[in-house]
């Protein structure tokens, strides 16, 4: 078989390398991924509708003067549960589509692959989060006579949600199938407090309470006196908590075939 | 430009891959063939780095696919058509792949153009027929203008224009001095397409050839001869072939090329009205090849 060498030369020199790193790659690419998914918008979009509406509902609820000033920020608690969902389709709509194999023969490093959906989903989840807790805030000042916006309950909230997406990312690249994650995920958010809540030996209770990760994420926006663990080492815990499971998911993708 | 050396992998307790060894050149279409469980895939995950063999190594110019910088750069490959997320438009899907190898959105819309989805580019790829989508992915294998391309069963799904098109893209491809290895458990398909084939079995390599020797072996030399003639057979039994009736007025003949046995016949003044070498086909060739190599295979009633 002869081989036209002008042809083979043009080959070659056009397959120089591009600029720009890997890293920098695996951001770029995982941006435009997220991007031009028809359904980032709408969670994005639902993050803040949720957050907000929920907030506004209880604290007009709320208006008599009844409640104290921290249920200002309540629809944190819905609003955690669409930024868990957005953030486990962004692995999970790829490994159910059978899509993944695709990413890992564009970016057979896995790592940046990962590490760039955390920070792609981490500034979407933030972005989204601001506006959804500058909202409640919002509605907390005009409906409860008792609120005072202040600034870590506020801030707190929106790392709160972006640490609750790295976490469901996590679970979800350990586990791989969304359905499973999310039910995961959901059940760290909803039935890990309710369980909390029943554990009569006062001891066990407040060991549940300082160091599960949701409860102590939400330490971060008391207002009251006394609380269990201080609100930043609240915040901490969850911290730690999202990555074991980060860390969960880049061992296992790392081992296992894709 | 892809070598694959000594490849072993198992799942459990089957034997996937059991010292898969060849080797890909450039400027051909090397057809991939075998039974389905072969090991074809496999192989083709393993080139890819998506699955870790257990012993061996598969290199891409040299390289391990994980340590290439911009791997679609160097080995463009197609696994699985409809591995995409349906929602994406077509467009979409070419520009983040494009994004990760640094590359831009002209280098998209070339591509489009070049495999024919230009009109289509801003539809959804879920609403695509599975031939759209292999040429969707044939264009995602594109995008890095790779010297080295890798098509798991590209024809699978496909109508006959849209093989026909694959055919002459693929060829066109080899004809620029790439790399080309193909798939396909339908050795048919492979038929005009292919110079080369790899033939496994049971996740080794049965046979490694050019499709011409490929023939050569699977044909066994035998030739027809038409001719009226009663002397035939003794003229050519001295001349050193073995010659037997077929029962419908010819003789089959072994032991002597076609071009001898006309110039001996001729030489006797014998007539003859037909004179046939037997081509096999790549599938008969194929199918004496993998006869034991088929993993599952019907039983006869019993």
């Amino acid at each position: 078989m002869s081989v036209d060498m002008a042809e083979l030369s043009k080959v070659t020199v056009t397959s120089r390398p591009a600029p720009g790193t890997t890293m920098g790659r695996a951001l770029r690419a995982e941006w435009t991924k997220l991007r031009t998914s028809p359904g980032t918008l709408g969670l994005l979009l639902a993050v803040v509708a949720g957050t907000t509406g929920l907030s506004a509902t209880v604290a007009a609820a709320c208006s008599g003067g009844t409640c104290g000033a921290d249920v200002a920020l309540t629809g944190v608690q819905l609003g955690q549960a669409v930024v868990a969902i957005l953030a486990v389709l962004a692995i999970g709509n790829e490994y159910s589509t059978g899509m993944f194999t695709v990413t890992l023969t564009a970016m057979p490093r896995r790592l940046p692959v990962l590490v760039g959906k955390a920070v792609v989903v981490a500034a979407m989840v933030a972005a989204a989060a601001a506006v959804a807790v500058a909202g409640s805030v919002v509605a907390g000042e005009i409906l409860l006579p008792a609120y005072h916006a202040t600034f870590r309950p506020a801030a707190g909230s929106v790392l709160y949600l972006v640490l609750i997406a790295l976490l469901s990312l996590g679970i979800a690249t350990a586990v791989r199938s969304p359905a499973a994650a999310i039910g995961t995920v959901l059940t760290v958010l909803y039935a890990v407090p309710i369980i909390v809540s029943v554990v009569t030996d006062p001891v066990w209770h407040d060991r549940f309470e300082k160091y599960s990760p949701v409860s102590a994420g939400l330490a971060v926006q008391a207002t009251g006196p006394d609380p269990l663990i201080g609100p930043w080492k609240g915040l901490g815990v969850l911290a730690l908590w999202t990555l074991a499971a980060l860390l969960a998911g880049a061992i296992l993708l790392k081992r296992r075939d894709a | 430009m892809i070598l694959v050396n000594g490849i072993r992998k198992r799942f459990g307790a089957a034997v996937a891959l059991d010292g898969m060894t060849f080797e890909v050149r450039p400027g051909q279409v090397t057809g991939f063939v075998g039974p389905n469980g072969a090991g074809k895939s496999t192989t083709m995950r393993v080139i890819l780095g998506l699955d870790r063999p257990d012993a061996g190594q598969a290199l891409v110019e040299g390289k391990p696919y994980r340590e290439l910088a911009d791997p679609m750069r160097h080995l463009g490959s197609l696994l699985d058509a409809g591995a995409l997320q349906p929602s994406r438009t077509a467009r979409n899907h070419l520009l983040w792949l494009a994004h990760s190898q640094g590359l831009g959105a002209r280098r998209v819309d070339e591509v489009l153009e070049q495999t024919g989805l230009g009109g289509v580019a801003r539809r959804r790829a879920g609403g695509f027929s599975l031939g759209m989508r292999q040429r969707l992915g044939i264009a995602a294998a594109l995008l890095g203008d790779p010297p080295a391309l890798m098509l798991d069963e590209p024809f699978n799904g496909m109508d006959p224009e849209g093989i026909i098109w694959m055919r002459g893209f693929l060829r066109s491809l080899a004809g620029q001095g790439r790399a080309v290895l193909v798939s396909s458990h339908l050795m048919g398909e492979l038929q005009g397409t292919a110079d080369h084939v790899i033939v496994v079995g049971r996740g080794r390599v049965i046979a490694d050839a050019s499709v011409a020797e490929l023939l050569n072996s699977a044909s066994s030399g035998r030739i027809t001869v038409r001719t009226e003639s009663p002397e035939a057979p003794g003229i050519l039994a001295a001349a050193g072939a073995t010659a037997a009736p077929t029962g419908d007025g010819g003789l089959s003949i072994t032991g002597l090329p076609a071009e001898r046995i006309a110039e001996v016949l001729h030489r006797h003044g014998v007539t003859f009205s037909e004179l046939a070498a037997h081509r096999a086909t790549l599938e008969d060739a194929y199918l004496e090849l993998t006869r034991d190599a088929v993993e599952f295979r019907a039983e006869g009633p019993r």
